[in-house]
């Protein structure tokens, strides 16, 4: 899956250090907020998300499992992902591509360590319910997105979704690995079927239910005012998609617009752990005549640090 | 009992037990738990127990509130916990007996009906084949084994045929466009094709692509054969063998 249509022609970067898109043609500006919410109905809040701003890498992972256990499910698939893409390149990278086999030579370097990182939340999750016995059974969705010149980096398991917002329509980037999702593009249920269907908790895939797991990863240009959202099930379950769309529409700060949907789900009923994280991605048009039609050049006031000052 | 300890910088400010009443944390004196800074927002947020739990719920904060670096809405507290607020942070001692009442202990031990579970590999085998089996039925399902293409009829692009295998195929000008529009004024992103569950959706980019000469109002479901017109190239979207 996911075969990169335009490798090759991107001039190639080596492993080098780890910092944002800087000054390589298009500049790109990337603020960033996420929220999560118990809901109103569940006691503990099993998902988990982190924003690595200087990175431009974000991860959401709903967990699953009795008792506290979804919660260190996922818990352990966001370190073990924002761990396994802080650490410089080294030779333990080379390790990790030779552990997960092969992958399309299109990719590029941040999309296949991205893919290696959620490899090994699988695995650790899965070794840590195997040493622990009262874990059995426990598991995670992830999400998990990097952003670097222009070009994103997408690594998903299970039922948690990654969006795009571009020139007004909302799509969908990921595949949900749900019975109902997989028996919609089988053609045996519709859209409509499958959100009424009780079997909608029921997963195909999961971080921690195998030693392996098959990770969907693809890659994907970003333009000027995209906005991206990743979500855990319990805002897609309480909330539509054109609501989704609106709220990102008529908010524009990220922080404001993950509250916004938050609430939005919780006023729905709130019957799951809601969690949303809202990217925004302008392009900076550094072409002859950008200047004539913005006049001075502005301090970009862009990345909008989550929290207080 | 739980308690809570306002810290700033190491150093303890004010110490509150949680009972049966919520305990209120903001800069207007009138909290349970007052935090002098301009960062906090009058009523910033509030603690207290449900059904045996210990919450945290932030209370429209223009700051928001943080548990251990994570930015919640409504969160289940945990002893040793600390909640951040601007530069304070809150200590969570929840190591002590939790008010109980009568509704909480039915509350806590009621079945989770949504609960989430992962179907092992023979029970996953079994479904899918079960689904394979009806999918074998219907119409759509002998689509799915073909290959989306998108066949060019006339116009300027890269390719004269590109096979759909990404969620998302992006048609315009630039660089890292799946189908690559060629000649001056092109768009950067003139249209895009979105894989859903339920099939291909073509959508508008910069322009508004036309199928089957129709100018599209929204992203619209494609057919096999659809004949796609953007930019002046001309597309078929057919699935092949």
């Amino acid at each position: 899956m996911g075969l990169l249509a335009w490798g090759g022609r991107l001039p190639g970067r080596g492993v080098g250090p780890l910092r944002p898109a800087e000054s390589q043609r298009p500049q790109l500006q990337i603020a960033s907020g996420g929220v999560t919410s118990v809901g109103r109905v569940r006691v503990n809040n099993e998902d988990c998300f982190r924003i690595v701003e200087p990175l431009n890498l974000f991860v959401l992972s709903d967990g699953m499992g009795g008792e506290a256990h979804g919660e260190i499910a996922s818990a352990l698939a966001v370190e073990t992902i924002v761990k396994h893409c802080m650490a410089p390149a080294s030779s333990e990278d080379k390790d990790a591509t030779l552990i997960f086999g092969d992958m399309p030579m299109a990719w590029s370097e941040k999309t296949r360590r991205l893919s290696n990182a959620v490899h090994l939340a699988n695995k650790n999750i899965h070794e840590s319910a195997q040493k622990n016995p009262e874990q059995r059974g426990m598991g995670a969705t992830v999400t998990a997105v990097w952003i670097d010149d222009a070009r994103l980096s997408l690594a998903h398991v299970g039922d948690s979704r990654a969006y795009l917002l571009r020139s007004g329509a909302l799509q969908q980037l990921t595949n949900d690995h749900s019975l109902v999702a997989e028996q919609v593009r089988r053609g045996i249920l519709t859209p409509a079927e499958a959100e009424r269907s009780e079997m909608q908790s029921v997963l195909l895939r999961a971080l921690g239910a195998h030693p392996e797991i098959e990770v969907d990863a693809e890659e994907h240009p970003l333009f000027g005012r995209d906005v991206l959202l990743l979500c855990s099930d319990g805002l897609t379950r309480m909330v539509t998609e054109p609501e989704i769309a609106g709220s990102l529409q008529a908010e524009p700060d990220p922080n404001k617009a993950a509250e916004r949907l938050v609430h939005l789900a919780n006023d729905q009923g709130g019957a799951d752990n809601i969690t949303v994280v809202v990217v925004r991605v302008d392009m900076e048009s550094r072409g002859w005549f950008s200047w004539l039609r913005r006049g001075a050049p502005k301090k970009s006031t862009a990345n909008g640090a989550a929290g207080g000052n | 009992m739980a308690k809570l300890s306002l810290m700033f910088e190491e150093k303890l400010v004010k110490e509150v037990p949680v009972g049966n009443q919520p305990v209120g944390i903001g800069r207007s004196p009138d909290n349970d738990l007052p935090v002098d800074n301009l960062a906090v927002s009058n009523y910033h947020a509030r603690v207290y127990f449900e059904a045996g739990r210990l919450v945290v719920e932030d209370l429209d904060s223009l700051n928001g509130t943080f548990v251990n670096d994570l930015r919640v809405e409504r969160a289940t507290l945990h002893d040793g916990d600390s909640i951040w607020i601007g530069k304070h942070h809150i200590k969570v001692d929840a190591s002590g007996d939790t008010p109980v009442s009568s509704d909480s202990v039915r509350k806590a031990s009621a079945p989770r009906i949504n609960e989430t579970m992962v179907l092992d590999t023979k029970q996953r085998r079994d479904m899918l084949q079960q689904a394979a089996a009806m999918g074998e039925r219907s119409q759509f399902a002998s689509g799915r084994l073909k290959m989306p293409t998108l066949v060019v009829l006339s116009g300027s692009s890269d390719q004269r045929e590109y096979v759909i295998t990404n969620k998302l195929t992006v048609i315009g000008k630039s660089k890292m466009a799946t189908v690559r529009l060629k000649g001056w004024f092109k768009p950067q992103l003139a249209a895009q094709i979105n894989q859903r569950d339920d099939g291909y959706y073509v959508g508008p980019g910069d322009k508004v692509p036309s199928v089957n000469g129709m100018a599209i109002s929204g992203p619209l479901r494609l057919n096999d054969g659809d004949l796609i017109e953007i930019c002046g190239l001309r597309m078929n979207f057919v699935f092949r063998d």
